[in-house]
């Protein structure tokens, strides 16, 4: 009878699993991932404990465990004694702030033995209310660092592991090395003392392409099977109910300007864009429906840098100017290096109303009629203030009540 | 299309009040207009919507402010200071502005010497230079980074007490002059400029009612919206000889309005043609000037339409309007004032500068007269 019961929780659990997908896109959505190349997991936020809902087809190869044994179980499962706790706190922030976050990490396999990975965490959200459905997570093994190719082939791996850990300082073996032998998760001891002797390893701009175009792909088939319910899912949120036109004349004169730009309204919730120029549109490989009422986040990427995105923040808390530069995302999920200027832009009433984000691809060859990119940029910024500050763009602001 | 060397962002002038002995040996920007003539359409609205993108002179100049803005060296952002509408049927335009300063016009004394002399009085300029434009020689206009600036230009200086975004001077290089006012050829110098810079947020402004000539007595600014003059009804008060809108682009003929029911009496001037148009104007500016008449000008619309407005002095204050005010864009320094300001008010202030019935008629025939008699010559030149 126990066993009946047990079996029977069991099975309801993997239906809970199953409806997680099913009930978002259709079922063959499954089959479509399971063509997928890579190891991946799809996860369900809302169901308690965070469990697993998908593991695709290459999860087993690379972490040895069978794809049945890891359905209902939480992520954390491949993390172990030496997996840096900062890396997991990064981690843990990125899904609690449900944004898209990489992070190069030690995983360990079924059999204990650890394993770096470059694990590329993406939110997938529902376009229509913004909620988040699942997250997505890719695991991309990250092969040792180059310097260390003196070593061929795994046979003389342990070998050179061991003259490292003897002649190098590696500050990181002192803390974890305590941790190793107090942890009661004892999985890969023997292992896991010589591999700390290695540095974390980075992941090579291979790795992380591979990672990006897994995500790409997996979102492509989840938009694709899902429509089949009913829902689009995209790989931002995107609430553009919520903002009230710009006047028509305002528009028509924000037309007129050529520089890549959009513009903020730091009162409406979120900081959406409310208009964007076709030059940005065309910078950054997003139609105009795609982001309105968006926040500019879906620019950023796992290579931007976040101090960058918080020097920015604090200056439109301060209601002041900066030009920055920074590594930005195209919808295609190619980088571009951007040379960004961003300014508050007061209308008639003298109050700030909007930010102006200037963008320029450093990298693009352009010849801004002999202009240095500088110039070009802060003529957009002229610009804009002068349409702003117009007394039929700030309405009816500035008509005593009748 | 420009034939340009890419201009740095370096600025060799710092800190306000610079006496102008520090021009010697300084180095700018400088921007040389194109040879090709400009069709200007006088008919054309000026809505945004019939302007394409903006010129490269245009986006020289708001970025030259902006960045002046940005490196602290104006005394305010005027951007900052609250617009509001006047209630009534003129849609004055009131700004409230505690830090601007009239007086700060008067900092700006005269300055005979060319520059590049060493020997000069103390007058001070309050701003920034930030470009000259001078006449070029090729068909396309070229841009010219840190280089002396030329003996016959227009410099380009921001005005440290902005009365709108963008608010420059724009000051000639006097060497070259045959009087020490305003001549023909620095009218069309200007007026040129208006034309290059091709946005209707960009006027030019002309207080000609000091006796002393003073060199900064042409301004520009943006703003985006028609002025309230421009809004103002008007009649035509000549016919050149071809009334139809096809023939006035052959015939290049100067027509002569006056606005009606409008506080301060003013004619408009307008011409697709702006060599006739800089012919008639100065002409009418020069009798003026010989008449001892006070008068202010506004060129907007790219500088195919001047608004002249004549006015009779204050008796009280002993002062003129400013161009803009002319315009019917008032400055005010006491929020108390500002929020009770009121139409009635603003015209009958206005009224109060405006000529004498039978002094205005003659001055509308005078300038009809020049307008037809230089019809003539208006292709000649």
């Amino acid at each position: 009878m126990e066993t009946s019961a047990a079996a029977a929780t069991a099975e309801e659990e993997e239906r809970g699993l199953a409806a997680s997908l099913t009930a978002r896109y259709s079922d063959w959505v499954a089959e479509e991932l399971d063509e997928l190349g890579g190891s991946f997991l799809l996860t369900d936020p809302a169901m308690p404990g965070h469990p697993i809902v998908y593991a695709s087809r290459g999860l087993p190869a690379l972490t040895g465990y069978p794809r049945r044994a890891v359905l209902g179980r939480n992520a954390r499962l491949f993390q172990g004694a030496a997996t840096d706790r900062a890396a997991v706190a990064g981690l843990r922030e990125a899904v609690r702030a449900q944004r898209a976050h990489h992070v190069a990490i030690l995983n360990y396999r079924r059999d204990g033995s650890p394993h770096w990975v470059l694990l590329h965490v993406a939110p997938v959200f529902h376009a229509a209310d913004g909620t988040v459905l699942h997250f997505l997570a890719v695991q991309v093994p990250i092969a040792a660092a180059p310097r260390r190719a003196a070593c061929r082939g795994p046979a003389l791996f342990a070998a050179c592991r061991e003259e490292a850990r003897v002649e190098e300082e590696l500050p990181c073996a002192a803390t974890h090395a305590g941790e190793v032998f107090v942890d009661i998760d004892k999985r890969g001891l023997e292992t896991t003392r010589w591999l700390e002797a290695e540095e974390p390893r980075v992941a090579s701009d291979c790795d992380k392409e591979k990672a990006l175009s897994t995500a790409s792909s997996i979102f492509s088939a989840l938009n694709r099977y899902s429509k089949l319910t009913g829902l689009v899912v995209c790989g931002k949120r995107c609430d553009s109910v919520g903002i009230p036109a710009l006047s028509s004349s305002l528009n028509l004169s924000l037309g007129r300007i050529k520089q890549s730009f959009v513009l903020t309204d730091r009162h409406l919730p979120d900081m959406p864009i409310v208009y964007a120029s076709d030059a940005f549109l065309s910078l950054t490989g997003y139609s105009r429906e795609e982001i309105l009422g968006c926040n500019c986040r879906f620019l950023s990427g796992p290579d931007t840098s976040v101090d960058v995105l918080e020097e920015i923040s604090r200056h439109i808390c301060c209601e002041q100017a900066c030009t920055v530069r920074l590594l930005n995302y195209r919808k295609d999920g190619s980088t571009f290096r951007d040379l960004l200027q961003v300014s508050p832009i007061r209308n008639a009433s003298g109050k700030v109303a909007f930010h102006v984000w200037v963008h320029l691809d450093e990298s693009a060859k352009c010849d801004f009629n002999g202009l240095t990119p500088e110039i070009w940029q802060l003529g957009a910024v002229g610009a804009v203030r002068v349409a702003v500050r117009s007394l039929s763009a700030s309405g009816s602001l500035l008509r005593p009540a009748q | 299309m420009v034939s340009a060397t890419r201009l740095d962002g370096d600025y060799p002038f710092h800190g306000k009040n610079t006496p102008l002995d520090q021009f010697e040996g300084v180095k700018i920007h400088l921007y040389r207009l194109g040879t090709e003539e400009r069709e200007l359409d006088a008919l054309k609205s000026s809505a945004c919507a019939d302007q394409g993108s903006p010129s490269l002179l245009d986006t020289i100049i708001l970025s030259q402010w902006e960045n002046n803005s940005r490196e602290g060296q104006l005394a305010y952002d005027v951007t900052a200071c609250k617009l509001k509408v006047i209630e009534g049927e003129r849609d004055f335009v009131i700004q409230m502005n505690d830090k601007w300063n009239s007086f700060s016009l008067n900092e700006y004394g005269k300055f005979s010497h060319p520059f590049g002399c060493s020997k000069l009085s103390s007058t001070k300029i309050c701003g920034e230079l930030l470009l000259c434009i001078e006449e070029g020689e090729k068909n396309e206009p070229e841009v010219v980074p840190l280089t002396t600036p030329p003996n016959d230009g227009v410099m380009l200086i921001a005005n440290a007490y902005p009365v709108e975004y963008g608010h420059i001077f724009l000051v000639p290089n006097p060497t070259n002059r045959l009087s020490p006012f305003w001549d023909k050829k620095m009218f069309g110098l200007i007026t040129k400029i208006a034309a290059e810079v091709n946005s209707a947020a960009f006027r030019v402004f002309f207080d000609g009612t000091s006796i002393v000539p003073n060199h900064t007595d042409f301004q520009a600014c943006y703003f985006a919206n028609p002025l309230p003059v421009e809004s103002a009804s008007t009649v035509p008060c000549n016919y050149p000889e071809y009334q139809n809108v096809t023939d006035m682009k052959t015939r290049s003929g100067v027509c002569v309005y006056e606005t009606v029911d409008y506080p301060l009496k003013a004619l408009v001037f307008s011409s697709n043609n702006a060599n006739a148009l800089v012919n008639v104007v100065s002409e009418a500016c020069l009798t003026l000037r010989e008449n001892n008449t006070a008068h202010s000008l506004m060129i907007s619309n790219s500088g195919s339409n001047v608004f002249l407005f004549p006015q009779v002095k204050n008796l009280a204050t002993g002062c003129y309007l400013s161009a803009w005010e002319c315009c019917g864009y008032f400055v005010y320094h006491a929020k108390v004032d500002f929020d009770r300001a009121s139409e009635a008010e603003i015209s009958s202030r206005m009224a109060s500068f405006s000529p004498e019935d039978g002094a205005f008629e003659d001055l509308k025939n005078l300038c009809c007269a020049i307008a037809d008699d230089l019809d003539t010559c208006a292709c000649a030149e």
